[in-house]
């Protein structure tokens, strides 16, 4: 039973970075070179935030530190800061996972918004002190619409297809025990 | 065991916190590492970019590949009417072949009069679009040609027409192309007929706007956009686009390029203009006579 559950952690683990890998590249087809006046939805911190709140042991905060820095790179952003905020913001969700564990989805929802929204403005406030130039406004607010939106939906699709629920009483946990 | 479970220690131990702590300062001086030394971290940037995305070029052709295909379907429910339009358009450029068929017959034997070699050092390497910016925040593409194949920082990509971009950031195998739509591009451009100087500065919007123009009097909507050259990053006479003004009257440029698909670019090798320095001489049998003070160079 040990066995299994190692070689699942490590399986579920592996299937996050894949994940990371799949939205990036799909974010990097070359299909919309014209400058758009809104932005989608951030998945991956969509995901990331999804699985935190479930299985924080699927989603070390290395792995989640790698997958962001990864997005940042390749996604021309400046490299870290918004990694370092999303990363923050996963952490704090898993420390809030064990009160939200029985709450029911509104209560997510709102706590998920309201941290996206406190990162998102942090991130503008450093990047405006670092006299960096700022992202045109109506793009950060679509893309921060955009996230809240698809959240329920990507809950949903960990939820269901990805297998990845709450800790319910009597499950086992990553080392077989009863959690 | 289970109490201790309850209080999350098993996810907040003290190595894991400071595993966190570290992770965050990492991260952190990262970005300021970027910020104080932008060229090495982009450096950085485009190595891990020439790394990455190459390897999944495999599967990218193909899927942007079915996407456009499906796109296109759609637009075949227009076929008929597309049709009428083409057919029209097709007349209007008979008209048009004619004329350029007469104006490169002419053209030849212009050229030929004046044994005119036109500059072989401006040639151009073709390179096919990999990957775009992934984020609307930023407006570049990822060609698959690079140092391998002696591309340079600041070199000018255009399509068939106009002006596309300019290369910013080369990995061994890739080279990224700052679109002149990005919010960071800045190009000196001249506009004809009025010859104004500008500089065309992008906003993030599909029609850069023109800026730091002197007489914005002399220019109208329509006139025509080109490169000027000035600071000797890029070559003169590159054709941007056209002059519009939008509702708000501000100017911008419609670019000629065709942005709406980025397949193949051009990058134009290009070692710069070379200025002429010295001042005149007249060489005489005893050696070049200096001439203070008279400006034959004028």
């Amino acid at each position: 039973m040990n066995d299994l559950s190692q070689t699942r952690l490590w399986l579920m683990r592996g299937s996050f970075m894949l994940l990371t890998v799949l939205i990036l590249f799909f974010q990097l087809l070359p299909l919309e070179t014209t400058p758009r006046i809104w932005a989608g939805p951030d998945l991956l911190l969509c995901f990331a935030m999804a699985w935190s709140m479930r299985r924080p042991e699927y989603v070390p905060p290395l792995a989640l530190a790698l997958a962001f820095l990864l997005a940042d790179l390749l996604l021309q952003r400046p490299p870290g800061l918004w990694a370092m905020f999303a990363l923050m913001a996963c952490e704090n969700l898993k420390s809030r996972g064990r009160s939200l564990r029985d709450a029911n989805f509104a209560a997510e929802w709102i706590t998920v918004g309201l941290i996206i929204l406190v990162i998102t403005v942090f991130e503008r406030l450093v990047l405006g002190l670092v006299l960096v130039d700022l992202p045109l406004l109506t793009l950060t607010l679509s893309e921060l619409g955009m996230t809240l939106l698809f959240y329920p939906l990507v809950v949903a699709i960990t939820h269901f297809l990805m297998g990845v629920r709450k800790t319910a009483p009597g499950d086992l946990d990553a080392l077989g025990q009863r959690v | 065991m289970a109490s201790d479970r309850s209080n999350g220690s098993d996810y907040t131990g003290p190595l894991r916190r400071l595993l966190l702590v570290v992770l965050i300062l990492l991260l952190g001086a990262t970005f300021l590492l970027w910020r104080i030394d932008s060229p090495r971290v982009e450096r950085f940037r485009a190595q891990v970019t020439d790394r990455l995305v190459p390897n999944l070029d495999w599967a990218m052709a193909p899927v942007t590949g079915a996407i456009n295909l499906l796109r296109d379907f759609q637009s075949y429910q227009r076929l008929s009417e597309q049709n009428k339009e083409l057919r029209s358009e097709l007349r209007q450029m008979q008209a048009w072949k004619e004329a350029a068929l007469q104006l490169e017959q002419e053209n030849a034997r212009l050229l030929d009069l004046n044994k005119v070699r036109l500059d072989p050092r401006l040639t151009f390497i073709t390179g096919v679009v990999l990957a775009d910016s992934g984020s609307p925040f930023r407006q570049s593409v990822l060609l698959n040609v690079g140092s391998r194949d002696g591309l340079v920082d600041g070199w000018a990509t255009m399509d068939g027409i106009g002006l596309v971009g300019r290369i910013s950031g080369v990995g061994q195998n890739t080279a990224r192309v700052i679109l002149l739509t990005d919010a960071s591009s800045r190009i000196p451009a001249l506009i004809q007929p009025s010859g104004q100087r500008a500089i065309v500065a992008g906003d993030n919007s599909a029609a850069p706007p023109i800026d730091f123009l002197e007489n914005p009097d002399l220019v109208r909507p329509g006139d025509r956009v080109i490169s000027s050259g000035d600071g000797g990053v890029f070559p003169a006479g590159l054709l941007i686009g056209q002059v519009a003004a939008d509702p708000g009257g501000r100017l911008r440029v419609r670019l000629s390029a065709d942005y709406e698909r980025l397949e193949f670019l051009r990058v134009l090798r290009h070692y710069g203009t070379e200025n002429v320095t010295d001042t005149a001489q007249i060489i005489t049998q005893d050696g070049p006579l200096v001439q203070p003070g008279e400006g034959i160079s004028e």
